[in-house]
């Protein structure tokens, strides 16, 4: 194996972590629904995707990436509690496969939406000026804006940590995870906390969605295509689990990252066999609780 | 004195991520009589119970059936070897009727994978499960669906699904929870005809049912066990009237 | 307790008189002749036999699913694979190797259970929520694979599926006409039919209703769950892989959408319109979907969109699809 430098492994580590940074929004969003809801959202790329659609016409509106940056997830966040709120909502008497079944029908509905409001083929978007060239960090240079991804997804990961161990709101998401009659006892409004849940679950979804837009660029088929890894990095860490979002989002990334380098024609299928491995030896995931809605 | 236990606990623990549910429990329960496991609140009593039916396999300890070490038997082997049970919550097949609710318990023993012959055809299912229905008093609500059962009955029905597994050892968790005196009362009537030709475990808060039916008990506190006897044993020990103490009687 | 949907065959009613209902015990009774005599005289009904062929093949990959989703209770988003998985080794067969259509067939068959059974090991094992997931995950898996198998035409998908007339027993059927093309792939559905028939009328049938109804239930009764599931996991994979195999001799070609995400979602669609836990309501589903295709993609080429509008309807308010919903109103009206 030569041309392999160092350089070159860190780089791709590097790559794997910016890529496994957006994995660990989708992972995490999807995650906070099911933990509330127990909703698996099927929609989580379709969210993904309208948040890029909507952050590059955004940007190409105000003329400010950073504005997109606010606003796309903000919006995005609103369609979803709407969707929520009329959608969803009416099926959660009904057992675990309806609320993800209504999901699936949103998710093609937002697909040919937004393929019949902007095309077929796609939008491409450049970085940001600012973000654009690459940082010089010891012995290699990275990218500026793959660092300014990680960096956002850091402090963002910080954000919910902080909002979720340490605020009463937080203590509300995480009673009504495991126990929604307490909390109902506690005399709490629960479907605030849901509408509230799955608005930032999806609002992180769209954020993450803007943020790979300068990476490969918009395209309403991009949502079904990260449907699957948000999925995989799911089992794999374990459904429920912030941390095992985490673990999971960056292991997926990286170990994809590697594949390209070392085995090309099965990086597609690595993760897949990532997948697999886990499930072999640790069913409910690295991080999951085994038995908890069996 | 006593003859060999149908079942018996040997060190049984049981913890979960780092809460000790049970702790070192040596339990006999013998043969053709009635055993009620009792305690207060969190006594780990639904624990116990999980660990006898197969739905949990304990962190430490063994369970022998009829001399047999089953401990880490596969769940679903246990109606096969002779322990059934009735859910604390009602655990039924909500669209199928009375009768094939219990005709699937049956069917279980019969045939599991056969893709071929008519289940309607295997001999005797039917009638079979119509007896089981009659034992419980639900003869002639055998065509329903369980979902449309009143809930005295949906229990009555459970019993039957339990009985069809022909157990040796037949499990029940709290069968007169949400009942009236009256079904308790007929509830009650029903469980002091099955014990006999089987063992009945029974998990119950109802003391004054409890103290009337059993024939043995086994007191649960904190996970531990902490007396074993008759009723009468059971009234005049100190410990269990101080554990007791304040929680009432019903 | 799970959703209120129907058991396969309607419960028997102590003095009926309501004609229909009457009418309905006696089809339920001989439900396969039923389904004979319909789909045998479907195709004089359509506006040209391609359409009829097309729901009877998407009718029998909604049957497959229908074994899995409306019966065993499972919902699988990765069904793709299998319909895949039977179309191309069929495909690969036939074009490749010149292998005759009657081995070709058995041999996709065989080869979609092989598949399900590797990915049903892996699916069903891990808690119930994963199973939509991994069952999505493990289906884009298999699609990469045969993406990049040289024999499978990657992109361009697989060509010169030819099988132009079939004879066995002294019978000869010109598969370029039309009608009798439908009535080779009717021959064949026919015996799917009358075997997934058997399959639920037997022990089987209610250990995996049993398993639908209520698992810890059936769990506690004897019922060995995860085995159960496996089994209806291969045997539903085996309908989908036929309803794949006799789609590459139709389309005389294999495209690589058949392996798609949208695939696998469609036949969820198809089922769940149709009517989830009936006999006959996956062809009812078929054929409703696809006359909608056909017509509404006339007038616009944002058909998708209503379908996807129609479906969440469904979903919202009739959730026991076309053929359910009328099944339970003839039974229950009182």
């Amino acid at each position: 194996m030569d041309g392999i430098t160092p350089q070159l492994l860190a780089l791709q580590v590097f790559t794997g972590l910016a890529l496994g940074a957006i994995y660990v929004l989708l992972a995490v969003g999807l995650s906070l629904i099911f933990g509330m809801l127990t909703v698996v959202n099927f929609a989580h790329g379709a969210f993904f995707m309208l948040g890029a659609y909507v952050g590059v016409f955004a940007a190409e509106q105000t003329g400010s990436f950073w504005a997109a940056l606010v606003l796309a997830p903000l919006a995005v966040a609103a369609v979803g509690m709407v969707c929520e709120r009329w959608l969803i909502r009416p099926l959660y008497g009904r057992g675990i496969d309806y609320p993800l079944l209504l999901t699936f029908g949103l998710a093609y509905i937002m697909v040919e939406g937004v393929r019949i409001g902007f095309g077929k083929s796609g939008l491409p978007f450049d970085t940001p000026e600012l973000l654009q060239g690459s940082v010089s960090l010891g012995f290699a240079d990275f990218p500026t804006y793959r660092l300014f991804v990680i960096a956002v997804v850091a402090a963002l990961l910080l954000g919910l940590w902080l909002l979720i161990e340490r605020t009463s709101f937080g203590l509300i998401v995480r009673a009504g995870a495991r126990d929604p009659v307490i909390v109902r006892v506690l005399g709490i409004d629960v479907s605030r906390v849901w509408l509230l849940v799955f608005g930032m679950g999806t609002g992180i979804a769209a954020l993450a969605g803007v943020l790979s837009a300068p990476l490969q660029g918009v395209s309403p088929e991009m949502g079904t295509s990260v449907l699957t890894v948000a999925f995989v990095v799911t089992v794999v860490g374990g459904m429920g689990s912030l941390m095992g979002a985490v673990v999971a989002g960056l292991l997926v990334g990286v170990v994809e990252s590697l594949a390209v380098l070392f085995f090309p024609e099965a990086a597609k299928v690595s993760m897949f066999v990532l997948m697999a491995g886990v499930l072999l030896v640790r069913p409910q995931g690295l991080f999951g609780r085994a038995g908890l809605m069996a | 004195m006593t003859a060999d236990p149908v079942i018996e606990t040997r060190g049984v623990g049981m913890r979960f991520q780092g809460f000790t549910a049970l702790k070192d429990v040596n339990v006999r329960i013998q043969p053709g009589i009635l055993t009620s496991i009792i305690g207060p609140n969190g006594a780990g009593k639904s624990t116990f119970f999980n660990i006898l039916s197969g739905a949990l396999r304990p962190s430490d300890g063994r369970v022998l059936f009829q001399g047999n070490d089953i401990t880490g038997t596969s769940p679903h082997q246990f109606a096969h070897i002779g322990i059934a049970k009735s859910f604390q919550i009602t655990n039924l097949f909500p669209n199928f009727t009375a009768l094939e609710n219990v005709r699937i318990g049956l069917q279980a023993h019969v045939s599991r994978y056969g893709l071929w012959r008519r289940r309607a055809l295997l001999q005797g299912l039917t009638e079979e499960a119509m007896a089981l229905l009659d034992t419980v008093g639900l003869a002639d609500c055998a065509q329903r669906p369980a979902r449309e059962l009143a809930h005295g009955q949906q229990r009555a029905l459970e019993i039957a699904v339990a009985l069809a597994a022909r157990p040796r050892l037949l499990l029940m968790d709290e069968p007169t929870a949400g009942m009236s005196p009256e079904e308790t009362r007929v509830m009650m009537d029903l469980i002091r005809k099955l014990v006999g030709e089987r063992t009945v475990v029974l998990v119950e808060h109802k003391m004054k049912m409890v103290m009337s039916i059993s024939e043995r008990l086994v007191v649960l506190h904190h996970g531990e066990l902490i007396a074993e006897g008759t009723p009468d044993d059971i009234r005049g020990n100190e410990m269990v009237r101080r554990v007791y103490l304040g929680q009432g009687q019903h | 307790m799970t959703t209120t949907i129907k058991a396969a065959a309607p419960p028997i009613e102590i003095g009926t008189r309501h004609p229909a209902r009457r009418a309905l015990r006696a089809i339920a009774k001989h439900r396969i002749a039923a389904t004979f005599v319909v789909l045998a005289v479907f195709p004089w009904l359509m506006p040209y036999q391609s359409l009829a062929i097309n729901i009877l093949i998407y009718g029998l990959y909604a049957v497959g699913f229908n074994l899995l989703f409306g019966y065993t209770g499972l919902l699988s988003f990765g069904h793709a694979a299998f319909l895949g998985v039977g179309a191309y080794t069929a495909g690969i067969l036939i074009a490749q190797h010149g292998t005759a259509w009657w081995l070709a067939i058995p041999l996709a068959i065989v080869a979609g259970c092989v598949v399900a059974l590797a990915m049903g090991l892996l699916a069903i094992r891990t808690r119930g929520i994963y199973f939509a997931m991994v069952t999505l995950a493990l289906s884009q898996c298999v699609y990469f694979l045969i993406y990049q198998l040289p024999a499978s035409g990657g992109e361009n998908g697989l060509r010169g599926v030819n099988v132009s007339e079939v004879s066995l027993l002294g019978l000869k059927l010109d598969l370029l006409n039309p009608m009798q093309k439908y009535y080779f792939v009717f021959a064949f559905v026919m015996v799917a039919m009358a075997v997934l028939s058997r399959i639920l009328a037997s022990p089987f049938g209610g250990a995996i209703e049993a398993v639908r109804e209520n698992e810890a239930r059936a769990r506690a009764c004897g019922f060995d769950v995860e085995r159960t599931k496996l089994l209806s996991f291969v045997l539903s994979a085996g309908f989908c892989a036929l309803a794949g195999a006799l789609n590459a001799i139709h389309l005389s070609s294999v495209p690589i959408e058949t392996l798609h995400y949208a695939t696998s979602g469609m036949v969820v669609m198809l089922c769940l319109l149709g009517g989830m836990g009936t006999y006959f309501g996956p062809f009812v589903g078929a054929a409703l979907l696809l006359l909608i295709q056909d017509t509404a993609s006339a007038w616009t080429e944002h058909w998708q969109l209503y379908v996807g509008i129609v479906f969440i309807f469904f979903v919202l308010f009739f959730p026991k699809g076309v053929w359910g919903t009328l099944l339970e109103r003839l039974n229950h009206d009182r």
